[in-house]
């Protein structure tokens, strides 16, 4: 991503903030949204189209869980691991996948770069426990681990779109 | 046990309300044409005020009064942001207001803002919540075509614009400082309270700050009149509130009720359904996960503010999880202490190791390696961090745990000693 | 406990308090912990540092019970109420206290004894003090491999560190360099750079000394010494005109370290120090250190002597000359300067002379203007910068002026050189060279948009430009602004106002009036004018030098008397802000040297006219009754803050006017940066950040030469010439040369005519 494209796609909602440094976080998350995380290309990228240094951007996504400084797979599967979900059998899930895509217990990416297995808190999806996202988008639940392997194999066919918004 | 959809309007009318036609069907927006164009900001502010709405992000604060606090003289503009981090475990009734009746939020919105004499709004929206921004996205789009955000709204001379902001995952961005510290562009550590938002907050400007729900239950009131609401629920807890229930019940899901008139047994058992066959109940977090923990003695217990502090916990944000008897209190608050440890922003010294320290112990105890002085030294943990800290993220992470350590201390002795096996979860298919 | 009865009636603009039983009185809106320090009762602090800004109550360790309040409170950010009643020392407060320390050092590291900060250590003290009666976490701690070195200066131990925010707090909201943050959350908060780049700039020592544990430490400082066995002395930088105040810790009489003040001093450096002058102390023992005396033998050669050999040698020179030129250099005290001038009267046909820029009439004006102190930028609303490059020369003066943006003042910055502060400036003028006059209707109007305004400006540039002075000091005076002056070296104010003229001694040479030379603290062969001045010296019989370090000129002299360096002795230097501060020894220095003041002492007595005084501080006596503007001052009211010198009018000795540019082609800026002087190019410590001389163009202007980044080229200027590497910044205008000076010996000084006039330069192959 270069820092005009992160520009294109700050300045038209530039206006809508007193401050300009509200628009760190939306470029940020915009700027992982190709190579599905923040190269160090990406975050130069916002931090020259924001105006702050390199070191704040980069400390503004570390603090973050969705913003990714280390390349993630191409796309990221959370398994919400908290109390609503863990009653209803995430760690299960968890285990199931983590073994089927061979990584270890809590994530990592699949040796085919495919997928990213993440344990995340509590999805706002407890109704739907024990539940697991893919980026940031589709939250899908109830699953059973064979569910939720076969979800991911699906999810391993399917072609990976143009912009992840994780 | 009367189920009101003041809330969850599109429940009413058994759809979505993703259009703004479909929206101005169910009686959308008449609040807002009512305010803007017959009643003075004062008004609707009165209208806010008698009604007792109390906030619904957690900590119950009466919604009105609040926005009372905002300087009416400041030279700065002020701001109206909506809340909608919603991360608190258990919790996901604002998911709802957003993905199926997004319009009624940008009403109450814009009502709010009028009262409160502002023009630029926030939303800011957990960036777990992408599917559901996109749907605001897309109500907000359709209400400004429509001149329901923007310059002279309905043709009434006021201005207001709404911008969603979209979160990136973290739990202290509920905390409403913290909130505004990433909405302006930084890391969601909280701020050091005086002064409030509502003297100085985003941007140091007046700015008021409240929950989805909170916003999303003004359209009724305005439009039925603030005596409607109070004429519902308690003398302290007026209106209807949206509870979410999950775990071990068969239908988890939202129930808007109305305060006061359902007890716990009757959500837990009537409206989700009730436990699976020959299981018992054990415990329930009632409202979210920052609250303590109750056992089976408080099934009879009134959902209203007062009954619940009363029975020795909070209605806090609504998010009642339940666990039956398969469950083990220990892993339980073991799971719990590890959301917290993962979630304290590490601003504040108490929180930060207090936390970490939380988690250590509790593990220690789940894996068999602890000892009984374990025990004692997590409650006299308990002491050196609550109270102590910047915000209240770790006595929400305390709540759950000295409570059951109080109320289960059989089942924390036992786990000491023996370990905890890892239950079978419940799997059964539920009815969403 | 019983009330005690109130010391004094009680003042009326203080509030009454009650302290752990105590009636008290603060300040109406100070902090519970500066208004219990006040009183003498300490609150345990970490992140509490009103420098860094407002207090953001993080570290929890300074809670204290206030009664009718809920819970405990923050000291830090509780202001002081009338009839609050406070506990610091209850069992809720002390639990509270005990409580933070404990679970601060669940995961710190116990290895005070091999920590460097070890001893003065506020996480050690206050565990002592407040602290925890056990510690009972057993879970393995944080770790992580040994300490990273942030930048060559600067090391970090990531697993001492609490996470306190001062050092990224100082970083983005001080220096606003933007380097320093914290990266991850929670528990796994860490210290970082962008992705692990170096923490390089002008200013980072001073996270050393705000980090309140072992985490920062300085990396020449590393198991140097233990707190035990150092002594810390209050001294003066030293190194540029600012005079900020610094500690000065030795060891068996060596110079270990140099930090801020404990105790800033708000008036002129607020506690912070720039990184030239925290490490600038290995200069001491650079190789070019003169250690023993030198006389040169009748084989021509230098040779090393006992220094009071080599006194007598200088005496017996000065008795025999008829006509001796004591000259003396921008790093002589006011007492240096004070005890050259009565040598040289003393001397038969003896005159002095400083080297320095010519204290021009036209300068009058600005200088009698009414003076602020560094410290008053903060009540200022406005400030406008006249010339100069005080990021590079004067760079504590950019902190304030930072401040003063934060506070939402105004700043407007107008010169030639690309100011570092100007991005941040509320407005910024960009002057061709001699033609400040440009900017000044900019400079009129934002001075008179001031209700407190300040005016900087820059001596060597409008030492050049009458025209704009005497608009500028006109407006300024209009606007009821004070001024600040950035003098072009340090105790250029003070060795001005003991009356040294400037460009006499050259001139006497030249005109043979002058014979023999004492040159004290004084090169001329590395100063403005070096051309003219080698060729004065070959005419002189005889050349004696007081130095520290060998140069050009020692290699000259018949005779080399070996002097200790500014943090080795007492003086007194007058700051560009016309402070009088004193410098005290913070080591011995070498054996075989000794002071100036007493080198020059010992030659009166053996001339034969044995001055009254015997130590610095009888002599700055003698100066304090001979100069009206030292009028009234003493060793010890000036004590460890400093105090202003006189506002007497200040008559100017050099009735020079400006000299007209010479030479064709482009108008030459000269500028030393910030780690380009010698210094800089002394100090191993700052082996990593040196810069060095150059040629720096526009990248419009490089075509026009048509040179390139990275050529050689020789810039000549009637005075002299110099060989250069080009390089084109595009933060430059064209039309000017930019010459930045470099180590000792770059040459760049030939450029430049004695008197400091504006010169034109050809760039040649
Ligand atoms: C750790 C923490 C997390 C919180 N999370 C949320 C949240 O996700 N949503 C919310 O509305 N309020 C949350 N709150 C409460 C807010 O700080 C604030 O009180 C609320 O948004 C005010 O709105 P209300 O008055 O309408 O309830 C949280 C508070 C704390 C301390
Ligand atoms: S390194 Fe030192 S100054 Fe920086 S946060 Fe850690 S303890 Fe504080
Ligand atoms: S000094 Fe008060 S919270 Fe740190």
């Amino acid at each position: 991503m270069t820092a005009a494209e992160v520009r294109e796609h700050i300045d038209p909602i530039r206006h809508e903030y007193a401050d300009p440094r509200s628009l760190v976080l939306p470029a940020l998350k915009f700027a992982q949204t190709r190579d599905g995380y923040l190269s160090e290309e990406n975050l130069e990228a916002v931090a020259e189209a924001t105006g702050y240094s390199r070191a704040y951007v980069e400390s503004v996504a570390s603090f973050y869980d969705r913003l990714y400084l280390t390349p993630v797979g191409d796309r990221v599967v959370s398994v919400c691991v908290t109390l609503s979900c863990m009653l209803r059998g995430s760690d299960e899930i968890m285990a199931a996948l983590a073994e089927h895509l061979d990584v270890g217990p809590h994530g990592g990416t699949s040796p085919d770069g495919r997928i990213t297995l993440q344990e995340s808190q509590c999805l706002g999806a407890c109704d739907k426990g024990a539940c697991i996202q893919v980026d940031a988008e589709n939250t899908v639940g109830p699953l059973t681990p064979a569910e939720a392997v076969a979800l991911v194999d699906e999810l391993r066919e399917a072609e990976t779109p143009a912009e992840r918004w994780r | 046990m009367p189920v009101v959809n003041s809330v969850y309007r599109h429940r009413e009318a058994g759809s979505p309300l993703v259009t703004l036609a479909e929206y101005e069907a169910a009686g959308g927006y008449r609040a807002l044409r009512k305010a803007l164009l017959e009643m003075p900001a004062d008004d609707v502010m009165y209208q806010f005020h008698r009604s007792g709405l109390r906030g619904r992000g957690g900590a119950g604060f009466p919604m009105g009064r609040k926005a009372s606090f905002l300087p009416k003289d400041s030279p700065l503009p002020s701001y109206v942001v909506c809340n909608g981090d919603e991360s608190e475990p258990g919790t996901f009734k604002d998911r709802e207001i957003l993905e199926f009746n997004p319009f009624q939020l940008l009403e109450g919105i814009v009502l709010a803002a009028y009262a409160v004499d502002c023009h630029q709004t926030y939303i800011y929206v957990r960036g777990e919540y992408e599917h559901q921004a996109r749907v605001l996205d897309s109500a907000l789009r359709q209400a400004r075509a429509a001149g329901y955000v923007g310059d002279d709204i309905a043709g009434s001379g006021y201005a207001c614009n709404v911008t969603v902001y979209r979160g990136a995952g973290a739990y202290i961005c509920g905390e409403e400082t913290a909130l505004l510290e990433s909405l302006e562009g930084k890391r969601g550590q909280p701020r050091l309270k005086p002064p409030f938002p509502a003297v100085a907050g985003l941007y140091g400007s007046p700015t008021l700050i409240n929950n989805v729900e909170t916003l999303a239950a003004l359209p009724p009131i305005v439009d039925k009149g603030a005596d409607w609401y109070l004429s519902m629920g308690t003398e302290k807890s007026p209106g209807t509130k949206a509870f979410s229930i999950s775990g071990h019940v068969m239908r988890p899901g939202n129930y808007e009720i109305v305060l006061g008139d359902t007890t716990l047994r009757e959500l837990v058992y009537d409206l989700a359904g009730g436990l699976r066959e020959g299981r018992e109940f054990k415990a329930v977090w009632i409202g979210g996960s920052s609250t303590p923990v109750m056992g089976a003695d408080k099934l009879d217990t009134p959902l209203d503010y007062e009954a619940i502090a009363e029975a020795g916990s909070a209605l806090g944000s609504g998010g009642c999880i339940v666990m039956d008897d398969s469950g083990c209190i220990v892993r339980a608050s073991l799971r719990l202490a590890h959301f917290y440890r993962h979630e304290s922003c590490g601003k504040c010294s108490p929180c930060r190791e207090g936390t970490n320290w939380m988690e250590k112990i509790l593990q220690r105890m789940v894996d068999g390696d602890a000892r009984m002085e374990d025990l004692e030294m997590l409650e006299s943990l308990f002491g050196r961090i609550s109270g102590r800290t910047l915000c209240p993220l770790a006595d929400g992470a305390i709540a759950p745990i000295k409570s059951a350590i109080n109320l289960f201390r059989d089942d924390f002795v036992r786990v000491i000693e023996n370990g905890s096996p890892r239950p079978e979860p419940m799997l059964e298919a539920v009815g969403v | 406990m019983s009330d005690a009865p109130a010391p004094k009636p009680p003042p009326t603009d203080l509030v009454r308090f009650t302290l752990n039983g105590r009636h008290v009185y603060a300040k109406p809106g100070s902090m519970l912990v500066d208004a219990a320090a006040e009183v003498g009762v300490e609150i345990p602090v970490f992140c509490y540092e009103p420098r860094l800004g407002g207090p953001i109550g993080a570290c929890r360790m300074c809670l204290v019970e206030v009664e009718g309040m809920r819970g405990l409170q923050t000291a830090c950010s509780t202001p002081v109420a009338p009839e609050m009643v406070v506990h610091t020392d209850n069992a809720a407060a002390k639990d509270a206290q005990d409580g933070v320390l404990e679970l601060l050092l669940a995961n710190h590291p116990l290895d005070c004894p091999v920590c460097d900060k070890g001893g003065e250590c506020p996480l050690q003290n206050h565990t002592m003090k407040f602290g925890p009666g056990r510690t009972r976490f057993v879970e393995p701690k944080r770790h992580f491999p040994k300490p990273l070195n942030l930048s060559t200066v600067v090391a970090l131990d990531r697993e001492r560190c609490i996470t306190c925010f001062r050092c990224v707090r100082f970083s983005q909201d001080v220096a606003e360099d933007g380097q320093l943050t914290f990266q991850e959350r929670g528990a796994g908060t860490e210290v970082a750079t962008f992705t692990g780049e170096p923490y390089e700039g002008r200013f980072t020592g001073n996270i050393i000394d705000l980090c309140p544990v072992g985490a920062l430490t300085s990396i020449p400082y590393r198991f140097v010494s233990r707190p035990w066995d150092i002594k810390n002395t209050p001294s003066i930088c030293g190194t540029c005109p600012a005079g900020c105040n610094v500690d000065i810790t030795q060891r068996d009489g060596e110079i270990k370290r140099v930090t801020g003040r404990a105790e800033p001093n708000y008036a002129v450096e607020e506690g912070w120090i720039c990184d030239r002058g925290r490490w600038g102390y290995p200069a001491a023992w650079s190789a070019g250190r003169i250690t023993n005396a030198l006389v040169r033998g009748e084989d021509g050669l230098l040779h090393e002597v006992p220094l009071e050999e080599a006194v007598d040698r200088a005496a017996f020179i000065l008795q025999r000359s008829a006509a001796t030129g004591v000259l003396v250099g921008t790093d002589a005290t006011v007492e240096d300067g004070h005890l050259s001038a009565k040598l040289a009267e003393a001397l038969a046909g003896g005159r002095v002379g400083r080297l320095g820029i010519p204290d021009r009439p036209h300068l009058t004006a600005l200088r009698n203007l009414p003076r602020a102190e560094l410290g008053e930028i903060d009540q200022a609303d406005v400030v406008a910068v006249v010339g100069g490059d005080l990021g590079n020369q004067h760079p504590i003066v950019e902190l304030r002026l930072r401040k003063l943006l934060r506070r939402r003042g105004t700043l407007l910055v107008a010169g030639v050189r690309p100011q570092m502060i100007a991005p941040r400036a509320t407005e910024s003028v960009r002057t061709a060279p001699g033609r400040l006059v440009d900017a000044l209707d900019a400079v009129e109007r934002v001075l008179e948009s001031g209700s407190r305004p300040i005016l900087i400006w820059d001596e060597a540039d409008l030492a050049n430009d009458d025209a704009a002075a005497a608009r500028l000091a006109a407006t300024a005076e209009a606007a009821g602004a004070r001024v600040i002056e950035l003098s072009a070296h340090v105790n250029a104010h003070g060795l001005r106002a003991l009356g040294l003229p400037t460009g006499n001694i050259l001139d006497d040479i030249e005109a043979k009036r002058v014979a023999t030379l004492l040159a004290v603290h004084a090169d001329p062969t590395e100063f403005a004018g070096s051309t003219e001045w080698d060729a004065a010296l070959d005419q002189l019989n005889d050349i004696i030098v007081v130095a520290t370090h060998r140069s050009h000129i020692t290699e000259r002299a018949d005779v080399v008397l070996p002097a200790l360096m500014k943090q080795e002795i007492e003086g007194v230097l007058v700051s560009m802000t016309g402070r009088a501060q004193r410098l005290r020894p913070g080591s011995d220095g070498p054996e075989g040297a000794a002071a100036a003041w007493e080198i020059l002492i010992g030659l009166s007595h053996r001339v034969g006219k044995p001055f009254p005084w015997r130590t610095p501080a009888q002599t700055f006596a003698s100066v304090a009754a001979g100069y009206p503007a030292f009028a009234g001052l003493t060793y010890q009211a000036i004590g460890t803050e400093g105090a202003p010198i006189g506002d007497a009018d200040v008559i100017p000795v050099d009735d020079t006017d400006p000299p007209r540019p010479l030479g064709e082609g482009l108008p030459l800026v000269l500028t030393t940066e910030i780690f380009g002087d010698a210094t800089s190019w002394r100090s191993d410590a700052l082996a990593s950040l040196r810069q060095q001389a150059g040629l720096r163009l526009s990248p419009g202007e490089a075509r026009r030469q048509t040179v390139t980044d990275g050529d050689v080229v020789v810039v000549a200027s009637p005075h002299g010439s110099c060989a250069l590497t080009v390089s084109v910044d595009e933060r430059l205008p064209d039309g000017a040369a930019f010459v930045m000076t470099g180590p000792p010996g770059a040459g760049t000084h030939a450029l430049l005519g004695a008197d400091f006039g504006p010169v034109n330069v050809r760039i040649g192959a």
